[in-house]
């Protein structure tokens, strides 16, 4: 059997293309799958819909690229230490009436994950009732949800949302051996869900390890191989975001990202200028996320961000 | 006790923190509440379990945690889990006593809108979207919303309801389908406490903070609070409680910087 483990390249070359809808992994400030973001936007993959709970920095970077046509979550959030919560290239396309957001909240989310996963065209949710999340749609989506009364207790309405079944889940975590059991550590968010939904996944990981200790501690296993497609070993893959265990969060450059991408959402034509000069410097001059870490600082840095993270645990 | 200086938002938090009671379980989202949440743990709610969106059951936090999927976040949980376990298996089954809400917007029926501002499709601001704040408010017990009293914030009608308060009247959440049809909602501010009037679901004042006044309350809200004729005044913060956060929660001064 051909083996899994490839570079971001390779994998995004293979599983993305213009127009797949792409389900992205982690939680605001932790788990970002940064490294096949970067890979996305050098391939200039297009048309793109992004899936998730909380898209947060790798879903913002995208859409900032121009990559992204519409987003279907719970938030498109960045939020961290002060740090401005709402992703500014998000708010400057949906502003402009360049990006689609179909707002759901992550309860709806996850359960149309849950759907997805277990082969079920839709799921009952108790949550968006009441409110102006069942109101609104993006413009080119079609029949959002359904209210139907409970079979059982015709009194009560039971809220139905679609299955979502994303074209490729993309995410960063901690380990995963080489047939592509994924071991997640720390919270999960909406991953595992999301994956098991998914037609295709991408899996970066800080380390791959040998499948004899999977088979050792196998409850250890958040994912099993089954699902997963493609292994691509990048340590600091979720750089400047964090990985649980492994390194914070590097405030520093995440500042500095939010200050670039909210030039370009008030300054104008200069403030364009300064948030195509980070994707070019950081992003499109790195033949791989290894020269971004470089640039980022490199090993001095990023062992500073893994001194951080033993200082949290 | 009056002489000891205190900022607005420490009252807040310290106020915030005497609605949960020991034992319950509190769904917190960032800022503010995780202080309250925190210092309700230390004060008297010991055996308190917080919750968190991303997954994490029962944290015992220290440095305060600046966003829901902080690392920090995890500290000596009893469960590090997912999304649909705390979001689904505790929260939308009922078992959420006190769930943190805020929002860009709040109106008489407590609603709350963290989406936008202005047109949904055309927008004057884009906010990040619902998140976990939808299901808190369809499905705590009790709402609790810390927020800094402006006449922007307290407008008439939400511009979107992102979470539900009463909508738009004492049924209106039953009339939409939300099982928690009757939830006490709270909302603190840096000028008074308010809740709910269960026979309009409409917004009524309950308290003063120390040296506001009714006026004052009503001048920085853009809808009609109910004034009943009785109304409480806010208990000036003790010195335990003030240690508390400035020594041993928020030590770096995170949340309440020196301006």
């Amino acid at each position: 059997m051909n083996s899994k483990i490839m570079t971001a390249s390779e994998a995004v070359e293979r599983f993305i293309f213009d127009g797949a809808s792409v389900g992205v992994g982690g939680q605001n400030a932790v788990g970002a799958p940064m490294a096949i973001a970067h890979e996305i936007i050098r391939q200039r993959k297009k048309d793109l819909t992004l899936l998730g709970c909380n898209l947060a920095m790798a879903a913002d970077i995208l859409i900032g690229a121009g990559l992204v046509k519409k987003c279907e979550c719970g938030t498109c959030n960045i939020g961290y230490r002060g740090i401005p919560s709402m992703g500014y290239a998000a708010r400057r396309y949906y502003q402009e009436g360049k990006l689609e957001i179909e707002d759901y909240e992550h309860l709806g989310m996850v359960s149309r994950f849950l759907a997805g996963e277990m082969g079920l065209p839709f799921m009952p949710v108790m949550s968006s009732l009441g409110s102006d999340i069942l109101r609104y749609k993006a413009p080119s989506t079609g029949k959002k949800f359904e209210i139907i009364q409970n079979p059982w207790n015709p009194a009560e309405k039971v809220l139905l949302m679609p299955a979502a079944i994303p074209d490729v889940a993309i995410i960063h975590v901690q380990r995963v051996d080489e047939m592509g059991n994924v071991i997640m550590e720390g919270f999960v968010a909406h991953t595992p869900e999301m994956v098991r939904a998914s037609k295709k996944v991408i899996v970066s990981c800080e380390e791959i390890i040998s499948s004899e200790e999977t088979r050792n501690y196998p409850e250890m296993t958040t994912l099993p191989h089954i699902y997963v497609d493609a292994i691509v070993e990048q340590p600091w893959g979720s750089h400047p975001m964090a990985t649980y265990r492994y390194y914070d969060c590097d405030v520093e450059h995440l500042r500095m990202y939010q200050e670039c991408a909210e030039a370009a959402l008030k300054e104008g034509k200069s403030g364009m200028e300064k948030y195509e000069d980070y994707l070019q410097e950081y992003v499109l001059s790195c033949d791989t996320f290894n020269d971004y870490l470089e640039k980022i600082g490199g090993v001095k840095k990023l062992m500073e961000l893994k001194r951080r993270m033993r200082e949290v645990m | 006790m009056g002489d000891i200086a205190y900022k607005k938002e420490e009252l807040m938090v310290i106020e915030a923190s005497k609605y949960i009671k020991d034992g319950e379980i509190v769904f917190t989202g960032v800022g503010l509440p995780v202080v309250a949440a925190t210092l309700a743990q230390k004060m008297h709610a010991p055996n308190m379990t917080i919750v968190v969106e991303s997954g994490v059951i029962g944290p015992q936090l220290k440095l305060v945690p600046l966003s829901i999927a902080d690392s920090r976040i995890m500290r000596k949980a009893v469960r590090l889990g997912s999304l649909r376990e705390v979001l689904g298996c505790v929260l939308q089954r009922g078992m959420v006593d006190v769930g943190f809400l805020g929002g860009a917007q709040i109106d008489q029926y407590a609603n709350l809108n963290s989406t936008v501002i202005g047109d949904y499709y055309k927008p004057k601001v884009r906010f990040p979207g619902s998140g976990g704040a939808n299901p808190i408010a369809s499905h705590a017990k009790r709402l609790l919303i810390i927020t800094p009293h402006q006449k922007r914030r307290f407008t008439k009608k939400c511009d979107y309801i992102t979470s539900p308060g009463y909508i738009d009247g004492p049924y209106g959440r039953k009339n939409a389908g939300l099982r928690m049809w009757n939830p006490s909602i709270t909302i603190v501010t840096d000028l008074c406490v308010m809740g709910i009037d269960s026979t309009s679901g409409r917004l009524k004042l309950l308290k003063l903070m120390p040296d506001v006044t009714i006026e004052q309350v009503r001048e920085n809200t853009d809808f009609e609070l109910i004034i009943p004729s009785e109304i409480g005044a806010v208990d000036l913060p003790t010195e335990a409680e003030l240690r508390l956060i400035r020594k041993e929660i928020d030590p770096e001064r995170i949340y309440f910087p020196d301006n």
